[in-house]
């Protein structure tokens, strides 16, 4: 059975259909990339598995229970911890106590006093790379140390699943390098994932499998490299032009300029 | 050093009462043996009990409340309508108080506390007239007339009740950061979805909150209205002391312990100092305002944090603080 089941997932708001129809399913040890250009539902999927928000239609199954629409702090007692795109520290704490926090309130199993919880944040702490500025106030640190706090503080709850949104994105190549080596220490630990990136390295490296969205709807799904080359994929980001003088140089007049799904 | 002083000072304040006039006297401590002085004290108390409480949904899970005080009131007309109504003993009458209060805000948190910001403190402050007028207009409760209770003559009873309740307001903050609860609390207030991810049951912790602030206010209220002896709409519906204990909580210290404490004794003793100035009371008053604004704007984490160890009245505090708070 998949740990993660999403069918036909459907979110509007207002006249916009942010999801319209998206299925796949997550595997114990998955490693699933979601990748997809700007507005094309990536953050809208991620906010309706962690129960932010409450799907227009579909289902969301964690083993065999549907979770679809349930609070999130018991999606996050079931062990789906997540991160968010835009850091959201907790700013008047420390680093340890802002990790603390997930250790405190995410557990599945029993509950941890704080003095417990800002144990085990030290051991997190140290598998992020963030072990040294643990004492640091988190106005203190440096964008791509703040994502690893988010990834710290969503692992100090030790989720079965983990879903990074965008993690890499602001970094330069030695800051995605390092983030990708944490990214496998956190999956060497048994933990399953998915990640929304931009970063096509941070897919093909690291990904055992890829999702693409576009509108709403799933667009391709399979092996990160062949998803790469589909012509749809690449209609999705660049165009359909640019896409066929890839495919056909020298092209025919266009009849249909650019992208007409917008 | 700071904690000295403070004991003998608490020492003091509890047990001046019980010595006599004469001997107070004799010692050169006037302070608490004569009437407008115990006024004054219970008052003081009073508004600790009311800015802690404050301080408990305000101060350490964010939500600005400015309807605290209608569970002043209902505290307040629990305690009136039992005792005078009903010929309940006064204590039996209190025990009901917070329990009214604390169901008021269960009822009223659950809506209102899906709103945020700005949108929650007018709420707040639309439930806090509007309980003062229902309570105004029923003729049971004494409509606009109020409501009268038998006098219970002892400045020395209702200084130590408030007192009491006072130390119990501070002990629940104290004990409230100490456990898991606060620190959901505190992760609410920071952000309030990030805490839901990481697994806080955000509306529960906000209604237990908002329900424990309501319970200590409602006791004050109760207090008071046996102390006063009468109550109406005007002296525990009024919105100014909404706005006082918010003050109280803020330049003292919003979301630590000790903070409401000292904001309650500073201001009050100013307000009471400024009450007897006679036509210099309105410049007077305005320049409480010019303060109070510059706390807010200069010292935003209160004078507990301003005095309390970090480096102080340097441009470098004020610049830090300043960046720190406006997000």
């Amino acid at each position: 059975m998949s740990l993660l089941t999403v069918r036909d997932l459907n979110k509007r708001f207002g006249g916009v259909n942010a999801l319209a129809g998206v299925s796949f399913s997550v595997d114990q040890g998955d490693v699933l990339g979601i990748i997809g250009p700007n507005g094309a539902g990536k953050t809208t999927l991620l906010n309706c598995i962690s129960g932010l928000y409450r799907p227009d239609a579909g289902d969301i199954r964690w083993e065999a229970a549907s979770i679809s629409g349930m609070a999130p702090y018991r999606i996050a007692r079931l062990g789906i911890g997540r991160t968010f795109q835009i850091v959201r520290p907790f700013p008047s704490m420390t680093v340890r106590e802002n990790t603390a926090m997930g250790a405190l309130f995410g557990r599945p199993e029993g509950r941890l006093q704080p003095g417990a919880a800002l144990g085990e944040a030290d051991d997190v702490l140290e598998l992020v790379g963030l072990g040294e500025k643990r004492h640091y106030p988190v106005l203190r640190l440096t964008v791509p140390d703040r994502k690893r706090l988010e990834v710290a503080r969503a692992l100090a709850m030790r989720p079965r699943l983990l879903l990074l949104d965008e993690v890499m994105a602001g970094l330069n190549d030695v800051e995605v390098e390092l983030a990708l080596q944490m990214v496998r220490r956190v999956r060497e630990r048994g933990i399953t994932i998915v990640l929304i990136e931009h970063v096509m390295k941070v897919i093909v490296g690291i990904c055992n499998r890829a999702l693409v969205l576009n509108f709403g709807r799933t667009l391709v799904e399979g092996p990160p490299a062949e998803v790469l080359k589909d012509r749809r994929v690449i209609e999705a980001y660049l165009g359909q032009r640019y896409a066929r003088d890839q495919q056909a140089p020298p092209s025919p007049p266009p009849n249909g300029e650019g992208n007409d799904r917008g | 050093m700071t904690f000295a002083v403070g004991a003998v000072a608490l020492v003091f304040v509890v047990l001046a009462p019980i010595t006599s006039t004469d001997a107070a006297q004799q010692a050169g401590l006037p302070l608490l043996t004569d009437k407008l002085w115990f006024r004054i004290a219970t008052t003081v108390a009073m508004f600790v009990v009311m800015a802690s409480g404050w301080n408990i949904i305000g101060g350490l899970t964010g939500y600005a409340s400015f309807g605290n005080v209608a569970f002043f009131g209902l505290g307040a007309y629990t305690v009136g309508v039992l005792v005078a109504n009903r010929n309940w003993p006064f204590v039996l009458a209190l025990l009901v108080a917070p329990v009214v209060a604390a169901v008021f805000a269960l009822l009223v948190g659950i809506p209102l506390l899906r709103l945020r910001g700005h949108y929650f403190a007018v709420a707040t402050l639309g439930v806090g007239v509007a309980v003062g007028e229902v309570v105004n207009n029923l003729e049971p409760l004494g409509a606009s007339t109020g409501l009268t209770l038998p006098i219970v003559r002892s400045d020395l009873v209702f200084f130590y009740l408030m007192l009491g309740a006072a130390a119990l307001a501070v002990l629940t903050t104290w004990i409230i950061l100490r456990t898991r609860f606060g620190y959901g609390l505190l992760a609410i207030r920071e952000n309030e979805e990030a805490a839901a991810v990481i697994g806080v049951n955000t509306t529960f912790y906000k209604v237990a909150a908002f329900c424990i602030a309501a319970a200590l206010t409602g006791l004050a209220g109760g207090i008071f209205a046996q102390w006063n002896s009468f109550i109406n709409q005007e002296n525990v519906f009024a919105i100014s002391d909404n706005v006082q204990m918010i003050l109280m909580a803020v330049v003292g210290g919003a979301g630590t312990v000790f903070g409401p404490v000292a904001g309650a004794i500073a201001l009050e003793l100013i307000i009471q100092t400024l009450a007897g100035g006679g036509t210099s009371a309105v410049y007077s008053q305005i320049g409480l305002g010019v303060l109070l604004a510059a706390c807010v704007i200069f010292i935003p984490r209160g004078v507990i944090d301003f005095f309390g160890g970090r480096s102080r009245l340097s441009l470098r505090y004020f610049r830090q603080t300043l960046r720190e708070t406006s997000a």
